[in-house]
């Protein structure tokens, strides 16, 4: 059937008076408050106070709760004994390497692959990522991730990025590894250059958080001060000596919605499995190469060829070094092992900074590599020289302030 | 006394008590110590007591901006954004005793005893978390709100 122009025209005037509703539109309670969620003089304070609940229901659920309230139990009490026990061999290397040191008292300082790997992977990550990504999906659900968006895009702009830059860098408070993948919203190589670069040297993950959390709760706060400080500064310049574009985004900000609790629930899962299954293997994989090359003595040498540039430069003992080295492949391990090494607050500060910006964890170093693999080259001398100047950058300020 | 006086004046009231907890909470954290006064405890700690003490100031001053006009939707949705972060920082504390009361301690059995549960919960309390009853009152007004645009959309 073929219909003329007017009687296309009495056809849409029909549906429409059917579906459009006429009339003078009055701004409804939440509407007003989707404004001040996007203005700055409100919404920042409110984008401040999400924030808090964010980390403040993470440390209760996480920390007081799982980890502190039943996990340590589960594992010191229970677990370590039973693995100690039954586990044959007694001081061999495959004992050490499965089960760690045989007089530990405490998962933390067993450092075994199925000792300090399961603890850390059970019962520190697991309740920690589960409701980062909880609250996540809550966030994104009732709408106020694309507000966030929009108050933080003027920001995010001075450092080549925009807006929606914000969900890689919140999910890779989760995980490093999702947070990699989503750099894939960002419309140029250069945004996505620089969101990947930032996020390996300066976004700790929940497992990271979730340790020092545990074994320097003094001292993190400075830890994630610095960390925010060279976030900024190092995306400025990295802005300013990548070539390419960084254009504007254009956003729909849907209005606020009640989450649905079966909306949540697969995110959650979905996000808990991709977890599980790529950087899972690497937390026990990564205990166990660990444990063999503190055996075979590489990182006692590499620490011996490195120390003084991490004596001298970055003004750290000469100790740390081999925690140091062996971030490379679990981050979270190497800040409990710093967390048993006797230094100064400040020194403690400079070398947990270094743990978060030497190198991404093996896991985002292989999802970085399915990112490209001259990416990853360019992202990895940006890495050193950050390193370098960045951790040297922190020794100064110590020195100047009288605590290095 | 006309209701839209009274709720002028009630939340003139409870901005002005909000600002100055919010105050409280970051002079005391910048002092390095904490407070306690009968059931008030203000928190020293950098977290509670200076990220939280900023939350519940700006609190105080979206309500003390929302009361110029309380029948018009934008006024009083500032009003109502003043609740909502009381309510937050008061959430978290009572999920913080919450995830606190659960468990055994260190030492102890899996579970707390209920006489450490109950213990918890007692006295003394954050500024947030005295504030929270008096911030329920919006509720009130959004509701009566809602009626309002009900039978104005029915005339």
């Amino acid at each position: 059937m073929k219909l003329t122009v007017d009687q296309r025209w009495d056809l849409i005037d029909k549906i429409a008076k059917q579906t459009v509703t006429f009339g003078e539109y009055k701004h409804t309670l939440k509407d007003a408050i989707g404004e001040l969620t996007v203005k700055p003089l409100t919404g920042i304070p409110i984008a401040i106070a999400v924030m808090y609940a964010f980390w403040s229901v993470f440390g209760s659920f996480a920390g007081t709760l799982f980890t502190d309230g039943f996990m340590v139990k589960l594992f010191d009490g229970r677990f370590l004994p039973w693995i100690q026990d039954i586990f044959p061999g007694a001081g061999g290397w495959l004992y050490y390497i499965i089960v760690g040191n045989p007089l530990a008292d405490n998962s933390f300082e067993a450092f075994g692959m199925l000792t300090s790997g399961l603890f850390v992977a059970i019962g520190i990550v697991l309740p920690a990522i589960f409701i980062f990504y909880l609250m996540l999906a809550l966030l994104e659900d009732i709408g106020y991730m694309p507000r966030l968006a929009v108050l933080i895009d003027t920001v995010l702009h001075r450092i080549g990025l925009h807006g929606y830059a914000i969900v890689p860098t919140i999910l890779s408070l989760g995980c490093n590894v999702p947070g990699v993948a989503a750099t894939r919203i960002l419309e140029t190589r250069k945004q996505r250059f620089i969101m990947m670069t930032l996020l390996a040297i300066f976004i700790p993950c929940g497992a990271q958080i979730g340790i020092m959390e545990k074994v320097i709760p003094d001292t993190m706060g400075w830890v994630l001060l610095y960390l925010i400080g060279g976030y900024f500064l190092f995306g400025y310049i990295l802005n300013k000596i990548i070539p390419g574009r960084s254009p504007e985004f254009l956003i729909d900000v849907p209005p606020y919605r009640k989450p649905m609790i079966s909306n949540l629930r697969k995110k959650v899962w979905v996000r808990i499995a991709g977890f599980f299954k790529v950087a899972l293997p690497f937390v026990l994989l990564g205990c166990g190469i660990v444990n063999v090359l503190y055996l075979t003595g590489f990182i006692d040498w590499i620490g011996n060829v490195l120390s003084p540039v991490f004596v001298s430069w970055f003004g750290v003992p000469e100790a740390t070094v081999g925690p140091l080295i062996a971030a490379f492949l679990r981050k979270d391990l190497a800040v409990a092992q710093l967390s048993v090494i006797e230094m100064t607050p400040y020194q403690m500060i400079t070398s947990v900074v270094l743990v978060s910006i030497y190198f991404p964890c093996v896991a985002t170093f292989a999802m970085m590599i399915k990112e490209g693999a001259k990416e990853l080259l360019g992202a990895l001398a940006v890495l050193f020289a950050v390193v370098f100047l960045y951790g040297g950058l922190i020794h100064l300020i110590g020195i100047l302030l009288g605590v290095a | 006394m006309s209701e839209r006086s009274i709720a002028d004046i009630y939340f003139s009231v409870l901005g002005l008590i909000t600002t100055a907890f919010g105050i409280a909470d970051i002079l005391v954290t910048a002092g390095g110590g904490s407070f306690a006064f009968g059931i008030l405890e203000v928190p020293g700690d950098l977290f509670r007591g200076g990220w939280g003490g900023f939350i519940v100031l700006s609190a105080g001053l979206f309500y003390l901006s929302g009361i110029r006009n309380i029948e018009d939707i934008h006024p009083f949705s500032k009003i109502v954004m003043g609740s909502i972060l009381i309510w937050i920082i008061a959430g978290c504390d009572i999920f913080a005793m919450i995830t606190e009361s659960i468990p055994g301690g260190e030492n102890g059995p899996w579970f707390n005893t209920f006489d450490g549960f109950i213990g918890t919960y007692a006295p003394p309390y954050a500024p947030a978390v005295l504030l929270l009853p008096f911030s329920l009152v919006v509720v009130y007004y959004i509701y009566k709100k809602k009626q309002d645009n009900m039978s104005e959309n029915w005339e």
